[in-house]
Parts: C-alpha cells; sequence; structure tokens
C-alpha cells in the first residue's frame, strides 16, 4: 500500500541547510499536515517528495520504492500548487484530461475520469471555459480535479487555501477533508495555518528551522505540546507565555514570576527542581475572569487590569496586564468587564504547562 | 482638470509635431503623388490614374512582389525557429548567458550596410569563408548570391541572423510569462521535454509569435539594403525586392509619381498580409 517514507532527508542550499536529518513515515490513506512558519523547510519538503527539488542526502520511498532520484513523472504522485497552476489556454476539461491523453491513456477512460471528477467536484457546468473564467474557489476545485483523474499513489498539497478569502477557505478546507476521506488517498499538506492543520490533519507535523518539532494528533499537539514553540504555534488564540522561577513553599510548588503566582499541582510540579527559572504556559480558555475586587481571591488567582476587550459574539478576548505581563483570556460573554476594570484571573493549574530553559517542556 | 490637461498637451507637442512631419506629412504626400507625374525638378503634373494602371500592367513590380514572397517565405519560418530555439536555450541555466544574450542581440544594432558588406564577403564563391568550409568538409563551393536559386535563400538567411536577436528578446520575455507551477505541474502530469513544449510553452508564447510574425512580416516586405548592398537585385532579376524597385524608379528614373503609388501599393499588400495573418493563427489567442 502507497506509504511514504524519509529516511534521514536533508537539504542544503548552498551552505544553508534548510532541512536537517527529517525522518516521517506517512501512513496509508492517511492525510498528514506539514506546519510552521516561512522558512521552516515544510514547502522543501513537499517539492522533495514531488521530486521537484533535489534531495541532498537520505532517501525517499513511496510505497517501499526508493524514488530519491527519479524525475517528478515517474513518481505517480500529483500535487495542487499555491497558485493553482492551471494551463491558461486550456479548457477545464482539456486541464483535467491533459496528464492522462500525455499517458496514452484510452479515450473512453479518460472520459469517464474526467465525468467522474466533474461530478464528485461539481465541475459539470465549467469543463468548457477556461480558467481565466473562473472564481478563485472554482480554479481550485479543477486544480483537484486534475490531481484526482491521474488516481496517483499521493496527493501533495503546498499551501492550496493561501489565495482565496476567508470564507472560501473554510469552506474549500471541508471540501478537500471529505474529499481526501472518500478517496482515501495518501495525502501530504503543507500550509502555515494552525486552524487548516487542526481541521485538516490525522496528523501533524510542526516544522521550526527544517526541524521537526513534534509529531501527533492535532488534539495531541493541543494538550501536550514537546517544546514552547509548538506550543505558542498551535491554539489560537496563542497560549499565554510568563517567564518565572519554581518555588518550593510548605511542601507544594509555586509558580512565581512579577504579578503571577500560580500553585502547581503535583503531577506538574513533580520533577522539576527548586528555584528552576521556567516559562509558565496557559491557554487563553484556562483562564477565568472573576470581576471585582481580589481581596479574598483564592491562591491560584491572579490579579489584573483590563487593557482591551475583543467581543467576538460566543466569546471575548480579555487582554489584561498581570505585573509587567500583557494576558490574554478566552471567556464566554456573561460577565465581561470594562477597560481598565480590576479583574481577579482564576487559572485552571491542572492545565498549565511549564517550560524549561531550552524551551522543552519539563 | 484643465492645468492638468494642458500639460499633459504640452508633453505630447514634441511627439505629435514630429509625428507630423515624419509620418502624416509624408503619407499624405505620397498619397498625392499618386496621381502626379514629377521628376523631382520640373512642376508636377496631373497624371490622373496613370500611374495606378501602369503598376497594374507592370511586369517588373510583380516579378518584384513575387520575389519578396518568395523571401518572406522562407524568412519567416526561419526567423520563428531560430527566434524561438535560441530563446529556449538561453532561458536555460547556462555560463555566460548575459554573454550569449548579448552576442546574439549585437548583430540588431549594426548598421544594415555593414552587414551586408560583411556577409559578401562571407558568400563570396571563391573566398568566401563560407564556401572554403564547405570544400574543407569536401562539399563543392556553392555561388550563393551568383545563383538565381540560392540568391534569395541566402540574403533571408542573412537576414534572419541579422534580427534573430530582438526576436529572441520578445521570446525570452514571454517565457518569464509561463508561471512556473504550470511548468512543474505538466511535469508532474509525465511530459517529456517535447510533451511540455507542445502543450504548454508554445501555446503559451502565442501572443509572442503573432507579434514576432507580424513585426518581420512587416519589416521582410521593407528588404532593400540587403539586395541592393549585395547582389543588386540580380541575378535574373531575383532579388530585386518591391522596396529596392521603389528606390530605382524615384532615384534612379526620377519617377517620383510611380515611386509613390508603389508605396502605397506595398502599404496595402502589408496591410492584407498581416490582417489575414492575424485571422489565421490569431484566432486561438484567448491568453
Amino acid at each position: 500500500m502507497p506509504s511514504v517514507h524519509f529516511d534521514h532527508v536533508s537539504k542544503r542550499f548552498g551552505a544553508t541547510t534548510v532541512v536537517e536529518d527529517f525522518n516521517l513515515e506517512v501512513a496509508d490513506g492517511e492525510l498528514l499536515v506539514l506546519v510552521g512558519g516561512s522558512g521552516s523547510g515544510k514547502t522543501t519538503i513537499l517539492r522533495m517528495l514531488a521530486g521537484l527539488e533535489e534531495v541532498t542526502e537520505g532517501m525517499i520511498r513511496i510505497d517501499q520504492r526508493d524514488v530519491t532520484a527519479l524525475p517528478p513523472r515517474e513518481r505517480d504522485v500529483a500535487m495542487v500548487f499555491q497558485d493553482y497552476g492551471l494551463y491558461p489556454h486550456m479548457t477545464v476539461r482539456e486541464n483535467l484530461s491533459l496528464g492522462l491523453r500525455l499517458r496514452k491513456v484510452a479515450r473512453k477512460e479518460i472520459d469517464r475520469r474526467v465525468a467522474w471528477a466533474g461530478d464528485m467536484l461539481r465541475l459539470e457546468p465549467l469543463l468548457d471555459r477556461k480558467p481565466k473564467q473562473l472564481s478563485g474557489g472554482q480554479q481550485q476545485r479543477v486544480a483537484m480535479g486534475r490531481a484526482m483523474v491521474r488516481e496517483p499513489l499521493v496527493f501533495l498539497f503546498d499551501e492550496p487555501l493561501s489565495n482565496l478569502d476567508a470564507g472560501l477557505r473554510a469552506q474549500m478546507r471541508i471540501e478537500i477533508g471529505g474529499l481526501q476521506r472518500r478517496l482515501k488517498t495518501t495525502t501530504v499538506y503543507v500550509t502555515h495555518d494552525q486552524v487548516e492543520a487542526m481541521t485538516l490533519g490525522d496528523r501533524i507535523v510542526v516544522l521550526a528551522d527544517g526541524r521537526i518539532q513534534q509529531v501527533g494528533k492535532p488534539i495531541e499537539l493541543y494538550r501536550a505540546p514537546v517544546n514552547r514553540f509548538v506550543a505558542g504555534f498551535i491554539g489560537t488564540p496563542p497560549m499565554n507565555f510568563v517567564d518565572g522561577q519554581l518555588l518550593r513553599e510548605d511542601g507544594s510548588t509555586v509558580f512565581a514570576a512579577e504579578g503571577v503566582r500560580v500553585q502547581l499541582p503535583h503531577e506538574i510540579a513533580d520533577g522539576t527542581g527548586s528555584s528552576e527559572v521556567v516559562t509558565l504556559g496557559i491557554r487563553p480558555e484556562d483562564l477565568t475572569v472573576d470581576s471585582g475586587d481580589s481581596t479574598d481571591a483564592p491562591a491560584d488567582s491572579i490579579p489584573g487590569r483590563v487593557v482591551l476587550v475583543e467581543r467576538l459574539g460566543g466569546t471575548s478576548h480579555v487582554h489584561f496586564d498581570a505585573g509587567p505581563h500583557r494576558l490574554l483570556a478566552s471567556v464566554s460573554n456573561d460577565r465581561l468587564p470594562e477597560v481598565g476594570d480590576s479583574i481577579t484571573v482564576r487559572v485552571r493549574a491542572e492545565r498549565v504547562h511549564l517550560f524549561g530553559g531550552d524551551g522543552r517542556k519539563t | 482638470m484643465r492645468a492638468e490637461q494642458r500639460s499633459g498637451s504640452l508633453m505630447a507637442a514634441p511627439y505629435a509635431a514630429f509625428l507630423l512631419v515624419f509620418a502624416a506629412y509624408p503619407i499624405a504626400f505620397a498619397l498625392v503623388l499618386v496621381f502626379l507625374q514629377w521628376d523631382l525638378v520640373t512642376t508636377p503634373s496631373f497624371a490622373g490614374l496613370d500611374n495606378v494602371r501602369l503598376l497594374a500592367n507592370d511586369g517588373r513590380f510583380w516579378r518584384a512582389v513575387a520575389n519578396t514572397f518568395v523571401f518572406l517565405s522562407i524568412h519567416l519560418p526561419l526567423q520563428i525557429a531560430t527566434a524561438l530555439v535560441l530563446a529556449l536555450a538561453l532561458n536555460r541555466p547556462l555560463v555566460l548567458r548575459s554573454f550569449w544574450r548579448a552576442s546574439f542581440f549585437l548583430p540588431v544594432v549594426i548598421s544594415g550596410a555593414v552587414v551586408a558588406i560583411l556577409w559578401s564577403n562571407l558568400y563570396a564563391t571563391d573566398v568566401g569563408l563560407i564556401n572554403r568550409l564547405l570544400v574543407r568538409i569536401g562539399l563543392t563551393p556553392v555561388p550563393w548570391l551568383t545563383d538565381p536559386s540560392t540568391a534569395m535563400p541566402a540574403i533571408a538567411a542573412m537576414v534572419t541572423w541579422k534580427n534573430v536577436g530582438f526576436y529572441v528578446i520578445i521570446y525570452l520575455a514571454g517565457l518569464q510569462y509561463i508561471p512556473r507551477s504550470c511548468q512543474e505541474a505538466i511535469e508532474m502530469e509525465g511530459a517529456t521535454a517535447w510533451q511540455r513544449f507542445r502543450h504548454l510553452t508554445l501555446p503559451m508564447l502565442l501572443p509572442q509569435t503573432i507579434l514576432v510574425v507580424t513585426l518581420s512580416t512587416i519589416n521582410g516586405f521593407q528588404l532593400f539594403i540587403e539586395p541592393y548592398v549585395m547582389t543588386g537585385g540580380g541575378p535574373l532579376r531575383r532579388t530585386y525586392s518591391i522596396v529596392l524597385y521603389l528606390y530605382t524608379n524615384a532615384f534612379s528614373y526620377q519617377k517620383m509619381g510611380y515611386a509613390a503609388t508603389i508605396g502605397v501599393a506595398l502599404a496595402l499588400i502589408i496591410g492584407a498580409v498581416v490582417f489575414i495573418q492575424r485571422r489565421v493563427i490569431g484566432k486561438e489567442e484567448t491568453l
């Protein structure tokens, strides 16, 4: 079955290392998302898999076959490009069928597959139009159809939604996910958008500086990020970070920073040293705002002053200062404080994350 | 708004003046000359449609038209093919790419007369470089410019060489317009190098090809310096071009009215040919 293996793959452009010792297995039928900022190496990895970029070191296998040195056309993979890469002088039908015509597939079979893709992607009324006569979303669907009709071993998506507006992006995201689940074709999907990664991926690979930071199911990355980078990258709004120290007080461990004190439960504090310099990570939804004074505040709460309230409808973002730290709480709309209010913010201490000086989870 | 209009007109004025003096006026003058007989010295006299009638029955003129079409039928395909091949080669990563690009463009800026003299030497039957190379590899020398069957093809090859750099630049610009994702997409779809050219590069260069065909047609119809310098229109009038015939009538025979008639006829022929070309190859253009 068509799985994809990267074995110790590196890519260097001159003296610059773009991808370093990349090891990964993409399971058959899986939708794997490579996510990272610009310069993280995610597109380079995809292009090496496509054969559009040479591998400096290591081996890539598709369906157990070593494809490292093969040209793109011998790899049996199909790619959906960021700007779609549709042939502007051809109709949609010609765009869809060109790959099959080049491979001398029988006419009847071509017609069958074009009809199948056209039906699946609702392209029938557009088959005789040229790409420039289509909207962005329609062009996107043609690009997917062109990949589908080839019935390749692997689909590659290179930031396919980044040229679409927000509404269409959400819709196409659902379509891509649904399509992949129906076709069950092994897929590698590159994006810089962590929402896309979270919603689409069976598994996510978080990349930074050409190295894998973490591989896992979306919810694993969210709940148990292995380092500060992943913690900050996955999740919207992003996690709050406070630099401070661990103190032992009366047999319990307390995180202390100017303006922020949080008593840590044993399962989080275990294995940490006293006076250790750490970074505390708190997801915005793990903060609860108690408006009013903080005179009888419990031990796991932080006093703060509201600096901004963003009302999003269902929930709102309350930005507040706790000492020198600017923090964000994601709260329901029942009792929203006003700007300038003094508030008490309760921390769900069992949900916080601690990262050591090297950024790794302690 | 009015001030803007005034400054706009002012800025366009020098070009408008240039156009009036060197284009509009000569065109109008030529159209008037068609109905006159004039030897540049004496007062012009009205000739009615005599010049037109003469032209219609002038075997030498029609011979020149035929010669020019022979020239174009060799020059056009050769020009498109060489420009395209060179542009494709120069578009690849290449050692000394700028040097090669400059080299191919150099002949464009050299005076036509200089190029014609240079090539007369290259084409010379006994001492010319080309024939010496032919002899070196065991072939018989060809009397390039003195054999009626080779003279016009030889001139066409030379004109192609001289102009190719200009059309290479047009094609290079077109090649850079082909999105990289299209090239990568077709590569991934399994296209060989020839299939990529046939299905992507060539169709996407259609606007450039139309431009190259149009410009080299217009230029080709104005063929003059090369036969004037190299063959004088011979052998057996086989390289007598329309413009050379026009020039001879104007400045050898002082028949300005007739020369102007030939000029107007030439303009009409160019217009008609370019119109037909656009109809034939332009209908696909929907990029």
